[in-house]
């Protein structure tokens, strides 16, 4: 035997040692390891980023004056006296809940509608999801399109219907800017809805209804005493899961009214954005939102409670 | 080839106790049953033996080893899952390989015991197809072909047969069993049915609850059960239980069946037994030992009844009689062309040397 | 309306089956309107792509041009580096979804068979997607300044990475679980390492749900707005972004604007379409039962 060859046995053997421990070592914490790139991206891109916000809510950051003195609670007062943000605290939870509510409605009449099958059922239903795999800058550019004066479609066709000049400035007169949001919004998501609404309706066996009918229930009935709280647990999931990305409003914001007339149609993401990178105040922009997030973090512990209560039925 | 030695084991999921100190020794080449009802903790063994699950206490040897924390690649056994577990994107060929490949094996070594193992399971056919193409017969053949080709020390069966139809489940017994012989390997098989055991097992663990209640040879734990729990598990139809305290009559020791008005007298094997009287307990009854009375008076330790016909159950080849005895339900086995009606008044012999006493509070066997 | 189309077949007296008729139609009324409701915005946005410009300031509208051009899409894909957005949003966007469905993939099966972490580690990983994304964009965006991120493709890959990590997660979690556990075990077994396990059975059994939560986390990708405004400017910019270049419009910009969206529309409707099967299952999966 060589001596060449007996050290290339041993370092044979010692790497397929090596490689069998390195083996066991990995199977023995596969669990962790698998969490290890999400986990370390997550921390990278969201928990550190937020600590250096909080960071800069409490100082003074500024790209132009050096140094960042700690100036204690004095950007959150600023984003808490004013007016603006409080008018967009404000609207932000009128515009969701209107956004949700009339979504919801149509969303569940849809959804009722396309419950049984029909010639055409499924070019319908491409059809109708359509919207939802479009960007939302996309949407508002649209419905700008439509809405705009004096050559949109929009008044014209009302003029038509109401039989006289229609000059309404959908995108720049309040309170008709409102409409002009909620119209586009519902346009988008009403399919979101719809699709959760379906799924839970489909998933209701049929041969209860059959059941109840021999018990003489039908109509109406049926549908408050069966389909509802059968619905109950979907119906809550698509709320929450609505309602929180309502109140992120912004991308519609921006192309359809650039937050005009004035402030008016300033959402709070909207208002934060122009804080943070309109007039570059970047500490209050970050205390907003902290405070923001503060609120939110609330609304979806509240939300997701009473999701998962609802499932645990 | 290995023998198996399991000691002090405990596994707890949370809170739940599992397994609750287990203690066990199988054999080479042994064929061991682990039965008992759903939830006693025989999966979860056979899976500590196999290494998917931890252990939290104890020690599990295979052959000389300690095992308890080697993965299962690393203990050389081979498993037989219920749902067959077969991998849906692989061929039947590949699937029977793929644990050869796994271990890099030369690809003629391979196809050398791929090709051997179908042979001896009869699916050398089905080479180029895909699991769902097949049959639940065919896809436990191609699973347990999956488990032979590795050639393991020890194989591991969990409720293979459970998935499958009454009658196909008769058949892979019986190919079981021919497998058992033809390689000899040792071999564990968990299931919940009472006839599996009994039919394919050298040596049958029953547990209940997390621990063993009796370990034996078929013939043991059927004959001599050192429970109740063991004599109305084994048997089919069950055993039955006759609650009765114990009394003294002509000068015998006999048995006060619960609402009866007379006394039973026990065989002299028994009544040696039975210490105290007035102590409670249990007569166990095989419907095999309660027959239609012949000849003009009972034999050696057999009792005549006038028993009242309730409930007839026809097997075809038998039929079994529910009738009384004091206030407690028994069966008695008839022979199908033993014409009887429900509410006639039929004689029986039962035989009481063949009988089961039980203690009414511990329901451990009174065994001498 | 409602009640016709969930209660059950046949009515008994005449005034129940009377009412039960009608019923029927309604829906279609209401869908009808819905789908014009729908389509009608789309359609304009069309018809003003290949409107020439002086049909914009027709009265009445234009509904149909006499004389179509394409002169728009080139201005939008040229003049206004539409094609360069399509170019950095595909780019973009396949490098994030890819990253995102394999690091989702192996975080989903870690919680999925080991629980790791117990709930609040997974619920906090869900969680992730309720962040109001201004809280986020604004420090990212000073911390890639400080790195010389900003307003490259692969700052924006990374940040989308993490922006679609969680549903991913939530998709894959839900799918995993449906699979029995048998085939890993019986892999462990054969004589496979933990990882061989997971790759060489788990994985490949997944892949209709990893091509589902591709699919939604590219179409997030691909329409997100928001991050991209903050983290892109002239080199790295996406498809939405370009949007903000007709600002302002007074007229001279429809044509460019409804170009580009209907460019933009083309790859989002056909994937969407294509996916419509798994849309349900994405959407809810775990949440329905049976």
């Amino acid at each position: 035997m060589s001596r060449v060859g007996e050290a290339r046995r041993r370092e044979a053997g010692l790497m397929a040692g090596f490689s069998t421990g390195l083996s066991l070592w990995g199977d023995r914490h596969f669990k962790w390891l698998l969490l290890a790139p999400g986990i370390g991206l997550i921390l990278a891109l969201s928990v550190y980023p937020l600590l250096f916000s909080l960071w800069v809510s409490f100082v003074n950051y500024d790209f132009q004056i050096p140094g960042h003195a700690f100036v204690g609670l004095k950007n959150f007062s600023q984003v808490v006296l004013d007016p603006v943000a409080r008018w967009s605290l404000v609207l932000t939870v009128m515009l969701s809940a209107a956004n949700v509510t009339l979504e919801f409605a149509l969303g569940l009449s849809l959804a009722l509608a396309m419950v049984r099958p029909f010639p055409g059922r499924s070019l319908v239903m491409s059809i109708l999801i359509i919207p939802l795999f479009i960007s939302p800058v996309i949407v508002g550019q649209v419905w700008a399109l439509l809405l705009q004066r004096p050559f949109g479609p929009t008044n014209y066709l009302l003029g038509l219907l109401l039989r006289r000049e229609v000059t309404i400035g959908w995108l720049s007169e309040s309170p008709w800017v409102y409409f002009a949001l909620i119209l586009s919004d519902v346009w988008q998501w009403t399919p979101f809805m719809f699709v959760i609404l379906l799924a839970g309706l489909t998933s209701i066996p049929p041969n209860l209804y059959e059941a109840s009918e021999l018990d003489g229930i039908g109509g109406w009935l049926a549908f408050r005493l069966i389909t509802l709280p059968l619905l109950a647990p979907m119906i809550t999931l698509a709320i929450t899961f609505r309602l929180l990305d309502a109140i992120r409003l912004f991308d519609t914001i921006f192309i359809m009214t650039a937050g005009g007339p004035g402030t008016k149609t300033y959402t709070s993401s909207f208002y934060l954005y122009t804080v943070g990178f309109t007039q570059f105040h970047l500490s209050q922009a970050t205390a907003g939102s902290w405070i923001l997030l503060v609120l939110t973090a609330a609304l979806v512990s509240f939300l997701v409670r009473r999701l998962l209560k609802a499932e645990a039925v | 080839m290995a023998d198996v030695r399991i000691r002090g084991l405990h596994k707890w999921f949370g809170a739940f106790h599992a397994v609750r100190g287990i203690d066990l020794d199988i054999a080479d080449g042994d064929f061991t049953v682990l039965v008992g009802p759903s939830g006693c903790g025989k999966s979860t063994l056979l899976r500590t033996i196999a290494g998917l699950e931890d252990i939290s206490e104890g020690e599990i040897f295979i052959g000389d080893e300690i095992v308890n924390d080697m993965r299962p690649r690393d203990r050389d056994v081979a498993m037989v899952f219920q749902d067959y577990a077969l991998y849906p994107h692989m061929t039947v060929e590949k699937n029977i390989g793929f644990g050869l490949r796994a271990r890099k094996m030369a690809k003629s070594e391979i196809d050398d015991r791929v090709n051997r193992a179908s042979a001896m399971l009869g699916i050398a056919q089905l080479y180029g197809r895909f699991p769902r193409q097949l049959s639940g017969g065919q896809r436990q053949r191609v699973a347990i072909g999956r488990a032979i080709v590795r050639e393991p020390r020890i194989f591991l069966f969990d409720e293979p047969l459970s998935n499958l139809d009454a009658q196909l489940r008769d058949e892979m017994r019986w190919e079981i069993k021919r497998l058992h012989r033809a390689i000899s390997t040792t071999m564990i098989y968990v299931t919940h049915d009472q006839i599996e055991a009994m039919t394919l097992a050298d040596r049958i663990v029953l547990m209940r609850e997390g621990r063993i209640e009796q370990v034996g040879t078929p013939a043991e734990l059927f004959e001599r059960p050192i429970s109740r729990f063991v004599a109305g598990f084994l048997g089919s139809p069950k055993m039955s239980f006759l609650p009765g305290r114990v009394v003294g009559f002509e000068g015998v020791a006999a048995l006060a069946i619960d609402g009866a008005e007379f006394p039973l007298p026990l065989p002299p094997a028994h009544a040696a037994r039975v210490s105290t009287a007035g102590a409670r307990v249990l007569l166990g009854l095989r419907p095999e030992h309660v027959v239609r009375a012949q000849g003009a008076s009972p034999g050696e330790g057999m009792i005549r009844l006038d028993a009242r016909v309730e409930l007839l159950q026809p097997t075809g080849s038998r039929t079994f009689a529910t009738f009384r005895i004091g206030s407690a339900s028994a069966l008695a086995e008839l022979q199908a062309h033993d014409v009887s009606n429900p509410g006639e008044t039929i004689q029986l012999d039962a035989n009481l040397n063949r009988a089961s006493l039980f203690d009414a509070e511990t329901e451990l066997a009174l065994l001498s | 309306m409602s009640q016709g189309a969930i209660a059950g077949r046949s009515g008994t007296s005449p005034k129940r089956r009377r009412r039960r008729r009608r019923p029927g139609k309604g829906r279609f009324v209401l869908l009808g309107v819905f789908l014009i409701f729908l389509l009608a915005p789309l359609y304009w946005m069309f018809i003003t792509s290949i409107k020439p410009s002086d049909d914009y300031l027709a009265v009445p509208p234009v509904w149909f041009p006499s004389r179509p051009t394409l002169v728009h899409y080139s201005a939008a894909l040229f003049a206004y580096r539409g094609l360069q957005g399509i170019e950095n949003s595909l780019i973009i966007s396949i490098s994030a979804t890819a990253l995102s469905a394999f690091v989702g993939t192996l975080m989903a099966y870690s919680f999925a068979r080991f629980e790791t972490g117990g709930k609040h580690l997974s619920f906090w990983v869900l969680s992730q997607r309720f962040l109001p994304p201004i809280a986020i964009v604004l420090p990212v965006f000073l911390i890639y300044r400080t790195v010389g991120l900003n307003d490259t493709r692969f700052g924006l890959v990374i940040a989308y990475t993490v922006f679609t990590l969680p549903v991913t997660v939530w998709m894959m979690f839900a799918y995993f679980k449906g699979v029995p556990r048998s085939m890993e075990d019986a892999a462990l077994v054969d004589g496979c390492t933990r990882w061989e396990a997971f790759w060489r059975v788990a994985v490949p059994l997944a892949a209709p749900g990893i091509i589902a939560a591709a699919v939604f986390a590219f179409i997030a990708c691909w329409t997100e707005f928001f991050f991209a405004l903050v983290l892109t400017s002239r080199t790295a910019f996406t498809l939405p972004t370009v949007f903000r270049a007709f600002l302002g419009f007074q007229g001279a910009q429809y044509g460019e604007a409804s170009a580009l969206a209907v460019v933009s529309l083309a790859p989002s409707i056909a994937l969407g379409v294509l996916a419509q099967r798994h849309l349900v299952r994405g959407l809810t999966l775990g949440a329905v039962r049976g």
